[in-house]
């Protein structure tokens, strides 16, 4: 058994009135239990030098249905500042590929996944650039 | 136009040999100003009849970013979140008690959340730009 922890920290100065600060700490266990989870596929990197249109970038083959998993994904790309120009990465799910959103230059989202679809992402220009990390367990 | 930063840390020091730590931090694109704030809610149903109802479709303008938990002690109390404006209301996130999910949203889709124990309490925020 493995011990994984995962933090998050929102913050902003200006959003509210009020300073916010919002700060989350779970570890990583396997459903149902208080186990952690003890696998993982490693950051990866992707390199897409053609556009893709719903590609496989995390396959549910590679994982057992109705566990707890957790999935890490970012854009690495350098984030730009001319907004509704700047490229991304849409995540979509499953095979009617139910868009989940997009990522921009930079950003990233962390989620659990239940390994039973999918995740798919489509690129909206050539050489782009994708990392990720599945957390996972075996049933 | 306000800055907002999301962190993530992945630690561990026995998931590999090697000690992992993973840290990243980004500032929400476009510098997205509005918010529903954090809000805490109790999540009574148990199917998608009459569902707790975290966001409304265009409500902001893409992309706007979801931060939500399960507040759940019990890890086999399941919160799901659905995709109410997608035909067969597909489930997009289903959190364990005590999990959390950070990610964007094309905000397009309206979104709400049914539990398999009545009630669980959820803790959610939405960060967007106003339409």
């Amino acid at each position: 058994m493995a011990t994984t922890t995962a933090t998050l920290t929102l913050s902003s100065a200006d959003l509210t009135g009020d300073s916010i600060a919002v700060s989350v700490t779970s570890p990583l266990h396997k459903a149902g239990v208080n186990v952690g989870l003890d696998q993982t596929s490693g950051l990866a990197k992707k390199v897409y030098a053609a556009t893709q249109s719903n590609t496989t970038l995390i396959s549910a083959a590679d994982y057992d249905d109705n566990t707890a998993n957790w999935v890490y994904i970012k854009n690495p790309m350098p984030p730009v500042t001319s907004a509704e120009t700047d490229d991304y990465i849409t995540l979509t799910l499953g095979a009617s590929n139910i868009t989940l959103g997009r990522l921009y230059g930079g950003q990233w989202c962390f989620l659990p996944y239940e390994g039973e679809q999918d995740i798919d992402i489509t690129t909206s220009a050539t050489n782009m650039e994708v990392e990720f990390m599945v957390v996972y367990q075996t049933a | 136009m306000a800055t907002t930063t999301a962190a993530i840390t992945l630690t561990s020091t026995d998931l590999l040999t090697d000690s992992l730590a993973l840290s990243t931090t980004s500032t929400l694109y476009n510098g997205p100003d509005f918010t529903t704030g954090l809000q805490r809610l109790k999540v009574t149903a148990t199917s998608t009849s009459s569902s707790t109802l975290l966001y409304t479709a265009d409500d902001f303008a893409a992309i706007a970013y979801i931060y939500i938990k399960n507040t759940d002690t019990t890890s086999t109390d399941y919160v799901y979140v659905y995709d109410d404006t997608t035909s067969g209301d597909p489930v997009i996130l289903k959190l364990a008690g005590g999990d959390w999910a950070f990610m964007p949203t094309i905000a397009d889709k309206t979104l709400k959340a049914y539990a398999t124990t009545n009630p669980t309490t959820i803790e959610f925020m939405v960060i967007g730009t106003d339409q």
